[in-house]
């Protein structure tokens, strides 16, 4: 078969191969994806069971961790009130703006510096410095350089998410099987379109897993500038309610990013699974 | 299996064919370091207009080499490939090749694998959708049109991969093992396929294998390469009827042919085998 397996990226824990012998017939028969699923699902609101409980009959001290209803319920008033949404939405902006800003120097940049010597000696120690270095210890200088509002905070994402993303895109780019460029060469393709017609498309696994892997990263640095900074979005919001000792307002500001991460993580993977539909990983 | 053909189809761009002319040619992978290894060793093959040649010998004694070398995939270190549009300096899609691998596109189904070199060789839409069509089915993949490589058994995209290749009809065809990964049954209709191909467009082919059998039914001449540094030991004129099906066969001829080759490649086989220990 083709040697695809070095493309394979990170795989989204599923059950294996198409093992879908048919259950028995008894009782009710589940998939065994759905099977997986229930059982996370069940993990998850037994954790959030302990949370409540624990916190409503004692075990907890309420003002140490407030139940998760409570939590929910100012959830809930925030956003009725109107300061979820704003909130919510600004982080989001920002992470996501950041995040396609360093997408759209990261991949380019990587593509060049598997293609061109110049760039490569250029940027190979460039990122080879930044990518282990914490970006947020650039933050002062982006604030000097910037403003406090919504630019540095953006720039400051953008910053950090570039690097996984040049690093995967390089890698992607440089590890190219030689049999479909010799095939396209043959058939009288250009340099040109040998890059968008089968470098691109053959480097997109490992580009998407770059992308994957800088989406959070960009969470984290937006939620950790937001509360360097203050002002307004969730982690802004989580620093003064923590000034303020607002144990519940802290709580509701974690549910928040948890859900908020949980489902652009899920996104991207969906988003993933239909850019990838040709690659063997899209069918297991 | 179909062996109705396009015929005279309307051709945009027409690849004449054309012979194939190698002189003094040797390779050396890794040439720049110490260690080189000598994979041929002063090349010197005429291969005539509309020839159907074969390339024979044991694993490893560079007939797939030549096959690139030929294809313009890797640069000529020693001697020179000319074609009648003169040296060979790149991949051009006057010379349209099957690699032993396959070598499709994983991303594109196996329709669009065949509409992209038709695409390139500028046949206009219809030609495209008509060429493909015709071809996929000469390759018994009708109904797998929009099936992605990683989804078909390696003889499946074997077939493709030569439908795809022979759908552009190319001047010059150059096939590294191109049946490697079929049945034997399938293996057999698709030799018959390539000599019907070959016989009524004129085309030249360069077509590299290990199988005695397999060379002597397909060529008008064979090659016999020795082992490592890979060197042209024989040619050999094939003469047999031009129309081969299955009768040739019990063909005394074809017999003693490849009675004749298996102890000639047999030699070199077992050089190669020597050579390795």
């Amino acid at each position: 078969m083709m040697n695809m397996a070095q493309a394979r990226p990170i795989a989204p824990n599923s059950p294996s191969q198409k093992q879908k012998l048919p259950a028995p017939r008894r009782g009710l028969h589940l998939s065994p994806h759905m099977v997986d699923v229930a059982v996370q699902v069940a993990v998850v609101a037994a954790l959030a069971g302990i949370w409540e409980f624990g916190a409503r009959f004692g075990a907890l001290n309420p003002f140490l961790l407030p139940p998760l209803s409570v939590v929910l319920g100012r959830i809930w008033e925030d956003l009725i009130a109107g300061t979820v949404p704003v909130d919510l939405g600004l982080t989001l902006y920002r992470a996501l703006l950041g995040f396609a800003i360093g997408a759209v120097i990261g991949i380019p940049a990587g593509i060049l510096m598997a293609r061109s010597n110049v760039v490569r000696w250029f940027l190979d120690p460039l990122v080879s410095i930044g990518f282990p270095m914490p970006k947020i210890a650039f933050l002062p200088i982006f604030i000097l350089w910037f403003d406090i509002y919504d630019t540095s905070k953006i720039i400051m994402v953008a910053f950090s998410c570039f690097f996984p993303i040049v690093a995967a895109t390089y890698a992607g780019c440089s590890s190219l099987d030689k049999w479909p460029i010799w095939s396209a060469r043959s058939f009288g393709a250009g340099e040109r379109e040998l890059l968008w017609e089968v470098y691109l498309p053959m480097a997109m696994p490992q580009i998407l897993t770059g992308l994957q892997v800088a989406l959070p990263v960009g969470m984290i640095t937006t939620i950790v500038t937001e509360m360097l900074m203050g002002g307004r979005g969730v982690g802004g919001a989580m620093i003064m309610a923590g000034r303020f000792a607002d144990s519940v307002g802290v709580f509701a500001g974690i549910v928040q990013i948890i859900i908020l991460g949980f489902v652009v993580v899920k996104s991207v993977e969906m988003i993933r699974r239909r850019i990838l539909i040709w690659h063997p990983e899209s069918r297991r | 299996m179909s062996v109705t053909h396009l015929s005279a189809s309307p051709r945009s761009r027409a690849h004449t064919a054309s012979g194939i002319s190698v002189r003094g040619v040797s390779h050396t992978y890794g040439a720049r370091t110490a260690g080189g290894m000598l994979a041929l060793d002063g090349i010197d093959l005429e291969i005539a207009d509309g020839e159907f040649h074969c390339l024979l010998g044991p694993s490893g004694c560079g007939k797939s080499t030549l096959l690139y070398l030929i294809g313009g995939f890797i640069p000529v270190q020693a001697g020179v490939i000319a074609t009648s549009a003169g040296p060979v300096t790149s991949p051009g899609p006057d010379r349209s090749i099957v690699f032993q691998n396959f070598a499709l596109f994983p991303w594109k189904t196996v329709k669009d694998n065949v509409l992209y070199g038709l695409k390139k060789a500028g046949f206009n839409a219809a030609e495209r959708e008509q060429r493909a069509r015709h071809y996929i089915d000469m390759v018994h993949l009708t109904g797998f049109e929009n099936a992605y490589p990683s989804q078909l058994s390696g003889g499946m995209q074997q077939r493709a991969a030569i439908a795809r290749t022979l759908a552009v009809d190319p001047g010059i065809l150059l096939m590294d093992e191109p049946f490697g990964a079929l049945d034997a049954q399938t293996r057999r209709v698709m030799q018959e396929e390539l000599r019907a191909i070959w016989r009524d467009s004129r085309k030249t082919v360069v077509f590299v294998t290990h199988d005695v059998q397999e060379a002597v039914f397909l060529a008008d001449r064979i090659s016999i390469m020795s082992a490592r540094p890979g060197r042209i030991q024989h040619v050999i004129d094939v003469d047999l009827p031009k129309d081969r099906g299955e009768e040739i066969l019990e063909n005394r001829e074809f017999i003693r042919l490849s009675e004749q080759i298996w102890r000639l490649v047999r030699e070199q086989a077992v050089a190669a085998t020597r050579g390795a220990h």
